[in-house]
């Protein structure tokens, strides 16, 4: 990866070195067990699964859903389809609090009041509410 | 404050408004949409199939475009080969 990375791929790499900082940390390496994904809905997934953090029968739950392998680890493709879910849903997040208004428009979405770059730029009508753009 | 794991979903989202504002639809990547996304990020897998390959097996619901749940089943696509690279690397 000599040169430099788009945003489609920048992205997932976020995405798969966060899976390995907790992958890692019990046998085996390359799999979430129950613990580390614990671990890792708690530390990295507090805006996205707010309700969840606070009830590890929840997390537990997510977890039995998302092995469709049924062997107690999470490999990357079952942890990938959580991230689609997440994304999605924070999609249609920042629809519902979209401010009103012609052409597309996004809100702020999950965890809102947190750091907002909004930006707009008007005629298309592409708009993030506090951390969005709107084109 | 978003986490980088939440940033980085986020960021899937504004990837794909980068394309799917560009016409028609707000939600829609057209094909020749799709050749500039496959071009601009991810130009590794664009080598191994051709726009209309990949624009075929994407659009799912075959209305000729991408709606933001087709588009994300090519990101986990792209993420599964990049984290097999990872691990070959």
């Amino acid at each position: 990866m000599a040169d430099q990375l788009s945003q489609l791929e920048s992205s997932i790499e976020t995405i798969i070195n966060i899976f390995h900082q907790y992958s890692i940390r019990l046998q085996p390496p390359d799999t979430l067990n129950k613990k580390e994904f614990k671990q890792l809905v708690k530390k990295e997934l507090p805006n996205f699964l707010k309700k969840e953090t606070k009830d590890d029968k929840a997390i537990n739950e997510i977890m039995e859903d998302l092995d469709t392998d049924v062997d107690k680890e999470l490999n990357f493709h079952e942890f990938s389809v959580l991230v689609g879910k997440l994304t999605e849903a924070s999609h249609e997040e920042m629809h519902k609090t979209a401010p009103p208004g012609v052409g597309h428009r996004h809100g702020p979405g999950f965890g809102a009041g947190g750091s907002g770059h909004g930006h707009s730029h008007d005629n298309h009508g592409h708009s993030h509410g506090n951390h969005g753009h709107s084109h | 404050m978003l986490t980088d794991l939440e940033t980085a979903m986020n960021s899937l989202i504004e990837v794909y408004h980068k394309y799917s504002l560009v016409k028609g639809n707000y939600h829609a990547i057209y094909r020749d949409d799709l050749k500039k996304l496959l071009e601009t990020e991810c130009p590794k897998f664009m080598t191994k199939k051709d726009v209309g390959t990949w624009f075929k097996e994407l659009d799912i619901n075959e209305d000729g475009a991408l709606n933001f749940q087709e588009f994300l089943s090519l990101v986990i696509k792209v993420g599964l080969a990049a984290h097999e690279d990872i691990h070959k690397e």
